[in-house]
């Protein structure tokens, strides 16, 4: 497991630990079942407050991605599990969102932004098959 | 009394030397988290330090302290370890004394515990109080402090003198200690940036008085800096600026965030760092001289130049 | 109890350090001393008890003791009970070691010293003792070692020196002195423990007045 915190990211510092454990366990970098720190052992390895900790483990254990266990740790849940599938779509409609915004500004209608997200996928199926 | 506050102050007042006192001061602390008590220097840190540990006698409210009312047993000074900016052991002792001396007090003095923290911070056992540096000697209050065992560590100005390093070390100590979800911390500082990080609670004092507690999101929630030219911060009404500086270049208030809302649209309104709170808060009251241009102008009288401790 | 003993162990240890200074002043005594064993114990306890037993207030003063008197678990009254039992004990074994000094050097001297001459010299020290004991110690406890520091060594030695003046003017014969041997004791003990308690009284309103701790206020 890695977090690696930044101080002017301008991101708030438990909304960076959610991220990050996020993806590692989206991507598979952390597998279902696996072990996460205490909350209280992550924060001082983290030198952060436990205030700040505990929101991003609830958070995380909200959305479905971990199951905290009081006085001991945590663990990540199977990917599976339906809020997981719903949160990711959630953030495909929102990455879609913003591609339509700024579609919208530079004047790109439909065709063109379906040729864009084919040819992205067609490129990352040639990355995965080399 | 509840259990699972680590300690809590209510409504407490005190007289100290000259006119100086504690004045309703009101604060509380969950167990198992770390609070920061911040002021500037005579803002009143030491004295409610001393409040809470017994060391002084209250004339107004009640203290509880891990589940007693204070003055309690002197049993609960068991689990309570006190870090002073000062050493208060013989200087001619050396480490290894300091031990002998002090354990006898203590039901669950852990030995080995002793020798391994000396190690771990670098303290010889051989050496004397008197020469010990004061980042060695406030790593040997916390060694005899985690030896018998505290569950409340109570530091007072523990980073004013220190080098970075050991600022950082004592962040990593306090870190260790809160590990176990019984433990809590109180530090009372000057230095906020020791806060802004490992903080989860923050508590401003202000000439004897309770500016503002909470969680440390709170308390930066609760206030915007606001940056504008030299004029701009004349006659607002309706909102305090809380120790304003002026400059001919320019001038800069802390206000609530609330009233910032009521500010003109050409000052820029920032979100405050910890140390710029306390700066501004910690500003002294200007002494209140009619100054010529303030006549006619009752608005500005009533609001720009109340500053310092907004209640 | 026990946390009295624990109190005094800790003056005891807050003394350690300057042990050799202590053994100085102890062999000073010896030397110029040996002509005259009789007065030893007497001249010992004056010299050598006054100072170590109010040597816990010197130390705790320059380092701060106060501050870890009102850390440890300990009363206030204890740490009050424990400075008086150091004091005791400290003429304990003051009176010990210089009784068996003395008699050492009549041996070697083969000088008559006879039982009745001892007593009376040891109730003497005992009334040195206290005197100093009973009147320094409230005055440390209420206003700290070095406020007060001249006026409480002086006091008692113009006591014993008033005391001894009178003594010479009024009771001449070594008989005479001897009849007022038991009184000497039960007045020194009385007066110890009427010091005792003045000394918790004044500790109380110093407490009070938020003294107990020196160091900056704030």
């Amino acid at each position: 497991m890695r977090v690696v915190l930044s101080n002017s990211a301008g991101v708030p510092l438990y909304q960076q630990i959610k991220e990050q454990l996020g993806t590692a366990i989206l991507t598979g970098e952390l597998a279902e079942g696996s072990a996460l720190p205490s909350v209280r052992a992550l924060a001082r390895d983290l030198r952060i407050s436990i205030i700040t900790t505990t929101r991003a483990y609830a958070e995380l254990a909200a959305e479905g991605f971990i199951a905290t266990v009081p006085g001991k740790g945590a663990y990540v849940l199977p990917l599976d599990s339906a809020l997981v599938r719903e949160q990711l779509l959630r953030q495909i409609e929102d990455g879609l969102q913003a591609a339509l915004t700024a579609a919208r500004q530079a004047g790109i209608r439909r065709d063109e932004l379906i040729g864009i997200l084919d040819g992205l996928i067609q490129a990352e199926q040639h990355d995965a098959v080399r | 009394m509840s259990s699972d506050l680590a300690f809590a102050l209510r409504g407490v007042g005190t007289a100290v030397a000259g006119n100086f006192r504690l004045r309703d001061v009101t604060f509380e602390l969950p167990t198992g988290y770390v609070m920061g008590l911040i002021g500037a220097n005579g803002a009143g840190k030491t004295t409610t330090i001393r409040c809470l540990l017994g060391m002084r006698r209250i004339d107004a409210g009640e203290i509880e302290l891990l589940g007693h009312r204070v003055p309690g047993p002197v049993e609960l000074r068991q689990d309570v370890g006190v870090v002073l900016d000062h050493t208060c052991l013989v200087g001619d002792w050396r480490l290894t004394e300091v031990e002998r001396t002090l354990r006898p007090f203590y039901d669950r003095w852990d030995a080995a515990g002793y020798r391994r923290l000396l190690g771990e911070f670098g303290l010889d056992p051989r050496a004397r109080v008197k020469d010990l540096s004061r980042g060695m000697a406030m790593k040997l209050m916390i060694a005899v402090a985690l030896s018998h065992q505290a569950r409340l560590l109570v530091f007072d100005e523990p980073s004013s003198g220190l080098d970075p390093v050991t600022r950082d070390e004592l962040v990593g100590i306090i870190g260790d200690f809160l590990v176990d979800e019984g433990h809590s911390v109180l530090f009372s500082t000057h230095i906020t940036s020791d806060l802004d990080r490992i903080g989860d609670y923050v508590t401003l004092l202000h000439e004897g008085r309770i500016v503002r507690t909470g969680t440390k999101d709170e308390i930066l929630d609760a206030y915007r800096i606001v940056r504008a030219g030299p004029d701009d911060l004349r006659g607002l009404v309706g909102v305090q600026l809380i120790g304003a500086r002026r400059t001919p270049a320019g001038s800069q208030a802390l206000v609530r965030t609330e009233e910032a809302a009521l500010l003109g649209g050409d000052v820029l309104v920032e979100a405050p760092t910890l140390e710029e709170i306390a700066v501004h808060v910690g500003a002294r009251a200007p002494r209140r001289e009619p100054d010529p241009g303030v006549e006619g102008d009752p608005a500005r009288h009533a609001s720009s130049l109340s500053t310092g401790g907004a209640s | 109890m026990i946390a009295v003993a624990r109190m005094a162990m800790l003056d005891l240890r807050t003394v350690a350090p300057h042990r050799y200074q202590g053994l100085a002043v102890f062999g000073v005594c010896l030397l110029f001393l040996t002509h005259n064993p009789v007065v030893f114990v007497p001249a010992l306890v004056l010299l050598l008890t006054s100072q170590v037993a109010a040597h816990p207030f010197l130390i705790a003063d320059k380092a701060g003791l106060e501050t870890l008197y009102a850390m440890l678990p300990l009363r206030r009254r204890t740490v009050i009970y424990g400075h008086y039992a150091w004091a005791v004990a400290s003429f304990v074994a003051t009176a010990a070691v210089g009784t068996a000094l003395t008699l050492l050097l009549a041996r070697i001297q083969s000088a008559p010293l006879g039982g009745r001459t001892l007593l009376t010299v040891l109730t003497l020290s005992w009334a040195v003792f206290v005197v100093n004991v009973a009147i320094q110690f409230p005055l440390f406890v209420r206003f700290g070692y070095s406020r007060i520091s001249l006026l409480s060594t002086f006091l008692p030695l113009a006591l014993v020196m008033m005391a001894l003046a009178r003594l010479h003017l009024t009771i001449v014969t070594f008989a005479e002195l001897q009849t007022w041997l038991p009184l000497l004791w039960v007045a020194g003990a009385a007066a110890l423990v009427a010091s005792v308690a003045v000394a918790v009284t004044a500790d109380h309103r110093r407490v009070r007045n938020g003294a107990a701790a020196p160091g900056r206020e704030r």
